[in-house]
């Protein structure tokens, strides 16, 4: 029989040795998929990409240049419309509810809404922007966008005016101040790297969203800004693409797969270095 | 111990109370924000209620039949969900298989194992990927990984499909495309998300107990076994099903890869559809009501799972965040 | 109260003699004292069940310093919030009794609170600048009550710098982040914050507590110009702070209030045990 100690030993470093391994092989499978993005889609870049719209199926040479354009408006859009009403609904959960049951109640809702398929939020906005206009639109497109955008940004702002310490709260009532300037000038203002971060990690999740726009924004083959008709982005562009047949169109897929990766992940180590500068100065 | 009559006073962080606003404006931004605040949590019952509303036909027209029913064809106007719901949960089950074990190597190493300076770039890195969009994942799988996954499919048919009984799943001709091939591209999808969620929880167990351990002469793996694991179980347990919540409702990196049949194979190396991959596919097609009101019943359906899987999560992984409160 | 009362009471501890049972003159100087400006009467508060303050009554003089020491948890802190009434935006704290500023009772829910917090000023146990400019951190105050033209307002933001010894140190930067201060400077930069509403009381919580001495003997120093112009109510839990900087002194324990008298006497013949097991560091 194996000593007690050289067992536990050998245990240890077995298990030991299976997490190096499981992470080598997690890792392999993320670098290989982020390097074919990489070689794929340096490898189809081109100036036209950004001059020229999207090709009819089987033509040569064309460019992104409308599904770029089309998915800056769409995030424009859920921007504007999920911006101000996460903002104002993670300061009422900061500010007026931190202790109360409601306040736990909309927080575990919210948090069930962040992580609910982005497909149903597609469907729902398909029941009640598009089915009731009659017609798929960029309009609806965004709207989808900015329910996925919400609660990432309720979130955050949620968490962030937590950290505010009360006792700049405290100083700002001795002042006198009353609590909607002090929430506006002053806890707005100490949280605002937090919150900045909070819709720049949304942004980041929402422009590679699919599935919400499939019947929502659709596409377009063509140039459009009109919000009242469909309109081409580029994570639609990049799904037809991707599964046609056509060489080209392909190669517009990886193209735009890479520009969309890399405009994704900038996002995400800028925010995060945001948020690091922020948390360090207070 | 200075601090401890300040704390009563201030409670740190926001104050609460309802009456103290003397100022007009004040209960006005009050309810405003409230309003905005009790509309955002609304909107999951809104979306229960619109998807109700819209499958609402084909709910009528199928009853209960409609889920368990494997027939879908839009030609003869027959629709049932069951192919769907079965291909979401099986592909969904592949995924946590490759997942779970991996998701659990790499938050162990970064939490226990790695070395300091090598701890914040692989956390970083994991949390990066987590960014990367499914649609990315899924025309990696469709692209590059299938038609090197039916090089090997081949053999998997050979030996694995040589187990009497369990070979049933793993015979097939080598396409690449599938619902294994789905399952695996829905897993490695996954991955960074749980074991991040999985980091974060073992990082909440308080050092002294870690400690108190290793002072017993305990090794690594002891302290994960008999220290970390029971301290964190319900929220590990939590954050898996958070990753399963994801995989449930994940469209993209499924559909191109699934293989789109409607109908139901006993082998995994065969084509398959899930909830989310159907409704993908088919819903700009949709020309009938009532194709276009099962559709949106799937969503229900869809909808239903994975809210439950989430509130389930989401529920185990409040109750560490309130003991870690409450623990010295 | 005519100033013959208030002496007596000012001389004898107000919870051993309540108001209106007259008492005998406990000895030592007789200066002329000065009119009270803070009258608390019966004051009890309660954080949810917790009974913080019993049967508070005491007399805190116009334009003098008065100190409140006592060991942590002895409602010093808590007496001092009830003042400008911040307890109140926290639920379940209760304050009831009288507190009266001037013949006014503050507690008095119809009374005001805008004017009471513009008429009484406080600074916290750490410093707490605004996320904006120095400017900005004392304009932001004089705006809340007052609308004046550039020229005013920068000769009022001057002024406030200047009462509380930081001009010289900022006025080449008065732009610049009041974040971006040491922590002396934005401590200082609070109070001419609380000074620049004009207010009559200024309150400070243990504003010296997170300070280096050399910034700590800057805000004494401070204290003592203030005090021209201001009724200032500190509490400290630091003894020989209340010794070299103010006039009165009240000790707490347990909330209630011990001994009060002034700040010579207190630290020489304090009449009461508990004060003088206190003072000489037997506990707390």
């Amino acid at each position: 029989m194996i000593p007690l100690r050289s067992r536990r030993r050998a245990i240890n470093a077995f298990n030991l040795t299976m997490a190096v391994l499981t992470t080598v092989f997690g890792v392999f499978w993320l670098v290989w998929i982020l390097w074919t993005t990489l070689s794929h889609g340096i490898g189809a870049l081109h100036l036209s990409l950004f001059t020229q719209d999207t090709p009819p199926p089987g033509g040569e040479g064309g460019g992104l240049r409308n599904a770029f354009v089309g998915s800056l408006i769409l995030l424009a859009l859920a921007v504007a419309i999920g911006t101000p009403i996460g903002v104002l609904a993670g300061t009422w959960l900061a500010e007026f509810a931190a202790r109360r049951r409601l306040g736990s109640v909309i927080r575990f809702l919210n948090d069930i809404l962040l992580s609910a398929p982005s497909i149903v939020i597609g469907l729902f906005t398909y029941a009640i922007v598009v089915d009731p206009g009659g017609h798929f639109s960029a309009f609806a497109g965004g709207v989808a966008l900015a329910l996925i955008l919400i609660p990432v940004v309720v979130r955050t702002t949620d968490e962030m005016l937590r950290l505010v310490p009360g006792a700049l709260r405290e100083a700002a009532i001795a002042l006198g101040t009353p609590y909607w300037k002090l929430v506006m000038r002053i806890t707005w203002k100490a949280a605002a790297s937090g919150i900045l971060t909070g819709v720049l990690l949304g942004i980041a999740r929402i422009s590679g969203e699919t599935a919400p726009l499939l019947f929502t924004a659709l596409n377009n083959q063509f140039w459009s800004t009109d919000l009242a008709r469909p309109i081409a982005n580029l994570p639609v562009v990049i799904f037809q693409f991707a599964m046609s047949p056509y060489d080209n169109w392909q190669k517009m897929a990886w193209a735009g797969a890479f520009e969309a990766m890399a405009f994704i992940l900038l996002l995400s180590v800028f925010s995060r270095l945001l948020l690091r500068r922020g948390i360090h100065r207070s | 111990m200075k601090a401890s009559e300040a704390a009563i006073a201030m409670q740190n962080g926001a104050p609460s109370a309802g009456q103290a606003w003397r100022f007009p404006a004040d209960p006005l931004f009050r309810k405003l924000t409230g309003g905005i605040a009790l509309l955002v949590a609304a909107t999951l019952l809104a979306i229960l209620i619109a998807l109700i509303g819209e499958g609402w036909h084909a709910l009528r027209v199928f009853g209960w039949r409609f889920l368990v029913t494997g027939t879908w064809n839009p030609v003869s106007g027959q629709f049932g969900a069951l192919v769907f719901i079965v291909g979401t949960l099986i592909s969904s089950i592949i995924a946590m298989l490759i997942a779970i074990p991996v998701s659990f190597g790499i938050a162990l190493f970064i939490s226990e194992l790695a070395p300091r300076w090598l701890r914040g770039p692989v956390s970083t890195a994991v949390e990066l990927l987590a960014a990367v969009p499914s649609i990315i994942y899924g025309m990696w799988g469709l692209l590059v990984f299938a038609p090197r996954f039916a090089q090997i499919e081949p053999w998997i048919d050979d030996h694995l499909g040589a187990i009497p009984g369990l070979g049933v799943l793993f015979r097939g001709p080598p396409m690449g495309i599938g619902m294994l091939t789905a399952g695996i591209v829905l897993g490695i999808m996954v991955i960074p998300f749980i074991a991040a969620i999985m980091r974060d929880v073992f990082l909440v167990t308080p050092a002294a107990l870690k400690e108190s351990a290793y002072a017993l002469g305990s090794t690594t793996w002891e302290v994960v076994r008999h220290v970390i694991l029971p301290y964190t179980r319900t929220a590990v347990t939590g954050g898996i099903f958070l990753g399963l919540g994801r995989a449930l409702g994940e469209t993209m990196a499924v559909t191109f890869i699934i293989g789109n049949s409607n109908n139901l194979a006993a082998s995994l190396l065969m084509p398959g559809s899930s909830i989310a991959s159907v409704i993908a596919n088919e819903f700009t097609e949709a020309t009938s009501d009532l194709y276009k009101s099962s559709l949106l019943a799937l969503g229900l359906i869809l909808f239903l799972i994975t809210f439950v899987v989430l509130v389930f999560a989401k529920l185990l992984l409040l109750r560490l965040e309130r003991g870690a409160g409450s623990r010295p | 109260m005519t100033q013959d009362s208030f002496q007596e009471r000012i001389w004898n501890p107000p919870a051993a003699v309540p108001p209106g049972t007259g008492g005998t003159v406990a000895g030592g100087r007789v200066t002329v004292a000065p009119a009270a400006k803070i009258r608390v009467r019966d004051l009890n508060f309660h954080y949810g069940r917790f009974h913080a303050l019993k049967d508070i009554s005491i007399d805190i003089p116009e334009k003098r310093v008065t100190a409140f020491i006592g060991p942590s948890g002895c409602g010093k802190s808590t007496l001092l919030r009830t003042f400008n009434r911040m307890f109140e935006i926290y639920p379940e704290q209760r304050a009831d009794g009288e507190i009266l500023v001037d013949g006014e009772n503050i507690l008095d829910s119809r009374q005001d609170i805008a004017r009471i917090r513009a008429r009484i000023g406080m600074v916290f146990q750490k410093p707490t600048p605004f996320p904006m400019s120095i400017y900005d951190n004392i304009a932001f105050g004089i705006r809340l009550y007052e609308r004046l033209p550039k020229p005013e307002m920068d000769a009022r933001v001057e002024q406030c710098l200047r009462q509380a010894a930081l001009w010289d140190e900022v006025k080449g930067k008065l732009h610049q982040s009041g974040t971006s201060l040491s922590g002396g400077q934005q401590q200082r930069l609070c109070i001419a914050r609380a000074v620049a509403i004009k207010p009559e009381i200024i309150l400070l919580d243990e504003p010296c507590s997170a300070l280096d001495p050399i910034s700590t003997a800057r805000v004494e120093e401070l204290l003592k110009e203030l005090v021209r112009d201001y009724t200032v109510v500190i509490v400290t839990h630091n003894m020989q702070q209340a010794a070299r900087a103010s006039d009165y002194t009240a000790f707490m324990y347990m909330g209630e209030l011990v001994e009060f008298g002034d700040t010579a006497t207190i630290f020489t013949r304090p009449s009461k045990q508990q004060t003088e097991d206190y003072i000489t560091g037997r506990f707390g």
